[in-house]
């Protein structure tokens, strides 16, 4: 058979492939465009992308190298209502409630995107190892994601913050400690499903080294579920950071984070008796805020797990 | 012989993202009792369509819009048969016809059969649906015995307290009190004497249909069975009531030719101990030849044809038939296969008129204006098609 | 059977063995001092630190300390927790009783209400019913669950002045249960106000509940809700459903007997992953409510830098974890018969 005479005619076939997957995104797209779940969950995600783009223009940082520090209006501790000067209110120690939330959005992104975007690589690289060599690789990755997947992720993330010491880097670290497995066992199982497909013994039949294959054949297949599950991820991860940050494990006192800021809000829960809701806005405010982003990304999620899901996609 | 159901003008629609598809346009035809008709077509041409729509088992996106099923549905009370729309009428009533005046069998036997439950169960079901009087009366039978064998004064006593039971069953199976009583946690144990008359039932049924060991196979589950015997214990299903009507959807498809053969004569010879009529659908001409006395050719929704079957396979009158009868492989003939130029239509957007002109190689200038109508071309022998028509129109001028 | 069981208590322990592993390596992310203060009930003791270090053997190689910790932990010494002052494993089981009191309601609440309302979406796909109990089911997957019961707090506590308060119980309760009229059998206050049969208490600790079984079932019950429609969506789908509406089965009858029983399939599996799961969450509310239970003591274990106790956490919910998997797989085995145990 004939073998790839250049690198051009590798890039060339590559790109053969890629054709009909483009027309195939396009369909996506359009059914993306259709559902009006997955455009509230679109609307939703560039607004906050927008909010944290133009985070330096929203809320104009004090101290111009600590921007994630959140200014303070004195020393007081009981928090003030949303008036002309701070739209949001303050929070506890007269934080401002505005400019964390605008940038806690920023916040928020940073540890989605390195959680996510580290255990992508980290999950893929040793899923496609333990899938495509199996054996003895196979095993011991695998028992390796069971011991992690058998811990729930807020415990482990605990015990390693706790470990590695109270900071918001640590917290990013310790999720990506205790995030890859999910990723590492789905790329494995599409590759165990599909090494088995008729056409990667044919593609090793006509000489196609392991590493094509899995680039070729394997990876593109498992992209639509991996985008999936991404997607759905980006939203717990935050959820989980926040927590931690709540907790007080994460973010330092006065850092611009949305768990951070509701961590305040535990001691003014009930205000004085003729006003027990005064102070609403410490807690109310960010909880939104992050509410709508994860809601945001959760919707889109489903929208891709119904709209590429091949059962679904032509009805 | 007498009609049994007789289907009128029957228009399916399903309402899908592309569009309308028109899966059948004004169906006509009827089944006698005790004869076994064929129904032939091509994948896609509305034949199991026609099957669920008798039923009424159409779901949405589907919809029958217009038609007549009338069934000449035996009275209890007396002995007279009336005719009845089986679409007018409630869903209560379908239910009740369901399984037990007209039963359907499937082609995929292993989907048609739950995987969670044993042949007993699903068996029995029929039986506790329709036959709770008559499984009641066996259980009275065998309360009366157990009655006379005598014992202490508390099992007579639990005794009789089924005994009330039963007979309150037999003369209202649906009483609300009964089904009060099947929630209370020990009360509810007097139905295990009914299941067990169902079971001993299921039993009977496997053995007459030729099923070894019944006793065991009832006690095993549908992934435990060979295709052959998966079929057989839906033909159980459908059968346990007696049905006067066999729906018989494509159910050897499937199967080995062998053991097509045995679920063939089993269903032949069920019709002879049973006395039931069999609708059987298939796009094997071969199966129609062996077993049918007469046949209904579908194309697209459109009934085509309508004769006995040797005057269907002797004289051909449709050019649909005739392409179906000349595109069958003949052993020792050398020519080379004659089929039907052209593809299937789409039912979204069908062809006007008759739905086969697009194809036809006799095709006039009428054929795509209206569809033709069945007329009586010979004895028996009905054809949709305006060759035909010229010709009795001739013959009556 | 038992063989089976047999099977999978080894790898019980093969995954505890790794589970252990893990821990350790956690600990050894720790430095020697930081360790050796785990030892220190009194500050004066902070001069014997090399000492301490040497009998603890904490500065040898890697193989030799997990050696004697393991030793240790066999021998159900798991260190002092600073945040709760007495031993780990008497700690553990301090807290468990009130932990179980809230999975007590919460984990049947969660597993019917999700069954209940998948089923129902799926009968009714497409009608509103379904797409208000999705969107519901969407909005309680994406509820920071801190903020959640904070909220309701706020709401039901601060707003209705005290109708629906944190903590495990009131005051007065509080005396009662600890004074030497009230006998403990579990330790669980429900139970054990049940047992002694004093309604009152009863009802104050069904009050002090609300909050928090809720906070944890609204965001757990949105997974198990999804899941169920799905599998039913798909159950409903099949040909036996068409069969037993051919034999003229009722559509309650066919909905509740063949559709749901396969549909129940794969959400068994899900909740087994949903108990050992709802560690998370425990750890979340009961800091929120301040009901002391072992998610309060770990939450604070994990500030105050108490190793032992997080270690504790770690492995109690492996522990947890294994043995609900294997439950699950026996009733999985159960329920579907075309399931062998091999």
């Amino acid at each position: 058979m004939r073998e790839p005479k250049s690198k051009y005619q590798f890039w060339n076939e590559l790109g053969k492939s890629v054709k009909p997957r483009v027309k195939e995104l396009k369909f996506s797209l359009h059914r993306i465009t259709r559902s009006p779940l997955s455009l509230v969950g679109l609307a939703l995600i560039l607004i906050f992308a927008m909010i944290a783009m133009l985070a330096p223009q929203l809320a104009p940082p004090k101290r111009l190298h600590e921007p994630y520090h959140i200014p303070r209006d004195g020393y007081a501790a009981a928090p003030q209502p949303p008036s002309a000067e701070h739209v949001f209110g303050t929070t506890e120690g007269q934080y401002d409630v505005y400019y964390g939330v605008i940038w806690g959005t920023r916040t928020a992104f940073r540890i989605g995107f390195m959680v996510v975007g580290a255990t992508i690589l980290i999950g893929l690289f040793l899923g496609s190892l333990a899938g495509y060599y199996g054996g003895l690789v196979d095993e011991i990755i695998m028992r390796l994601v069971d011991i992690f997947m058998s811990i729930p992720t807020l415990i482990l993330a605990m015990a390693i913050v706790t470990a590695l010491g109270h900071s918001l880097d640590n917290v990013v670290k310790a999720l990506i400690i205790v995030g890859w497995p999910i990723y590492a066992r789905l790329i494995r199982g599409e590759i165990l499903q599909v090494r088995e497909e008729d056409y990667v013994s044919a593609a090793r039949a006509v000489g196609c080294s392991n590493a094509l294959i899995i680039l070729k054949h394997i990876l593109p297949n498992s992209v639509y579920p991996m985008l999936i599950l991404a997607s759905l991820d980006i939203g717990a991860v935050v959820l989980v950071a926040a927590a931690l940050s709540f907790l007080g494990l994460g973010a330092p006192v006065g850092y611009a984070d949305w768990g951070q800021m509701v961590s305040f809000a535990r001691n003014w829960i009930v205000g004085p008796p003729q006003n027990p809701l005064a102070y609403w806005h410490t807690i109310t405010i960010p909880g939104l805020f992050m509410l709508f982003f994860v809601l945001g990304w959760n919707l889109l999620g489903d929208a891709f797990r119904d709209i590429l899901d091949p059962r679904l996609r032509r009805r | 012989m007498p009609k049994l159901i007789e289907i009128k003008d029957l228009k399916t629609n399903f309402y899908t993202y592309e569009g309308i598809v028109h899966a059948l346009d004004g169906i006509n035809f009827s089944i006698r009792e005790g004869e076994i008709l064929g129904l032939v077509g091509e994948t896609g041409c509305g034949k199991s369509v026609t099957a669920l729509s008798i039923l009424r088992l159409i779901r949405p996106p589907g919809k029958i819009e217009a038609g007549e099923v009338v069934l000449r549905l035996q009275d209890e009370s007396s002995e007279s048969k009336h005719p009845i729309n089986l679409l007018d009428q409630t869903e209560l009533l379908m239910q009740k016809v369901r399984g037990n005046e007209i039963s359907m069998i499937f082609q995929e036997a292993s989907e048609a059969l739950n995987p969670v439950y044993s042949v007993n169960d699903q068996v029995s079901e029929s039986f506790l649906l329709h036959r709770q009087k008559e499984l009641c009366q066996g259980v009275l039978k065998e309360i009366e015995q157990d009655l006379r064998k005598g014992s202490s004064f508390f099992r007579r006593s639990i005794l009789n307290m089924e005994r009330s039971i039963y007979l309150r069953m037999r003369g209202n199976p649906s009483s609300f009190l009964l089904a009060i009583l099947t929630f209370l946690p020990i009360v509810r144990s007097y139905k295990r004497r009914m299941v067990n008359q169902a079971r001993t039932e299921s039993i009977k049924l496997l053995r007459m249909l030729g099923i070894p060991h019944p006793e065991e196979v009832v006690r095993r589950y549908p992934h435990e069975l060979s295709g052959g015997m998966q079929q057989r214990v839906v033909i159980a299903m459908a059968l346990a009531c007696s049905p006067t009507l066999l729906i018989a959807d494509e159910p050897t498809s499937n199967l080995d030719v062998t053991i097509q053969a045995q679920i063939l004569d089993l269903v032949r010879g069920l019709r002879e101990k049973l006395k039931t009529s069999i609708l059987f659908i298939t796009h094997d001409l071969g199966v129609v030849a062996e077993m049918c006395e007469r046949a209904v050719v579908m194309y697209a929704g459109h009934i085509v044809e309508v004769a006995p079957v040797d005057s269907l396979f002797r004289k051909p009158l449709h050019p649909y038939t005739q392409g179906l009868l000349e595109a069958v492989p003949r052993p020792g003939c050398k020519e080379r296969l004659r089929s039907i130029k052209g593809n299937v239509p789409n039912l979204i957007s069908p062809p006007s008129g008759c739905r086969f002109h697009p194809r036809c190689s006799f095709v006039m200038t009428k054929c795509s204006k209206r569809k033709p109508a069945l007329k009586e071309i010979e004895k028996s022998h009905f054809v949709a098609c305006y060759i035909h028509h010229q010709e009795t129109e001739k013959n009556d001028t | 059977m038992k063989t089976y069981i047999i099977r999978r208590l080894l790898l019980l322990f093969v995954v505890l063995f790794g589970v252990s592993i893990l821990v350790f390596a956690i600990l050894s992310l720790f430095s020697p001092e930081q360790r050796a203060s785990v030892f220190i009930t009194d500050v004066k003791q902070l001069r014997d630190l090399q000492e301490i270090i040497q009998t603890h053997h904490l500065d040898a190689p890697i193989h030799v300390q997990y050696y004697y910790w393991v030793k240790a932990l066999l021998r159900g010494d798991l260190g002092w927790s600073i945040t709760a002052q007495r031993p780990v494993l008497k700690a553990l089981f301090y807290f468990l009783p009130n932990t179980i009191e809230l999975a007590l309601f919460s984990a049947p609440l969660i597993i019917v209400i999700g069954i209940w309302l998948g089923s129902v979406s799926a009968v009714h796909q497409n009608r509103l019913i379904d797409h208000t109990t999705r969107t519901l089911a969407i909005i309680g997957w994406s509820l920071p669950t801190f903020w959640f019961g904070l909220m309701l707090l706020m709401i039901f506590y601060g707003y209705f002045r005290g109708l629906l308060p944190p903590e495990a119980l009131s005051t007065k309760a509080n005396l009662y249960v600890q004074s030497a009229e009230f006998v403990r059998y579990t330790r669980i206050n429900t139970i054990d106000a049940l047992l002694n049969w004093k309604f009152w208490i009863l009802l104050d600790a069904l009050r002090h509940l609300v909050l928090p079984v809720i906070t944890l079932t609204v965001v757990q019950c949105a997974l198990v809700m999804r899941i169920m429609r799905s599998s039913m969506l798909e159950a409903l789908g099949r040909g036996y459903i068409t069969t037993a509406r051919a034999k003229g089965a009722s559509e309650a009858t066919v909905v509740k007997r063949h559709a749901r029983r396969n549909a129940l399939i794969p959400v068994v599996t899900v909740s087994g992953w949903l108990i050992a799961g709802l560690a998370g969450g425990v750890v979340i509310t009961e800091t929120i409510f301040s009901r002391k239970g072992l998610g309060w003591w770990w939450a604070r274990a994990a500030v105050q830098l108490d190793i032992p106790a997080i270690l504790c956490a770690v492995l109690f919910n492996a522990i947890l974890f294994v043995v609900t998997n294997l439950v699950v797989d026996l009733l999985y085995a159960y329920i579907d018969p075309r399931v062998t145990l091999k």
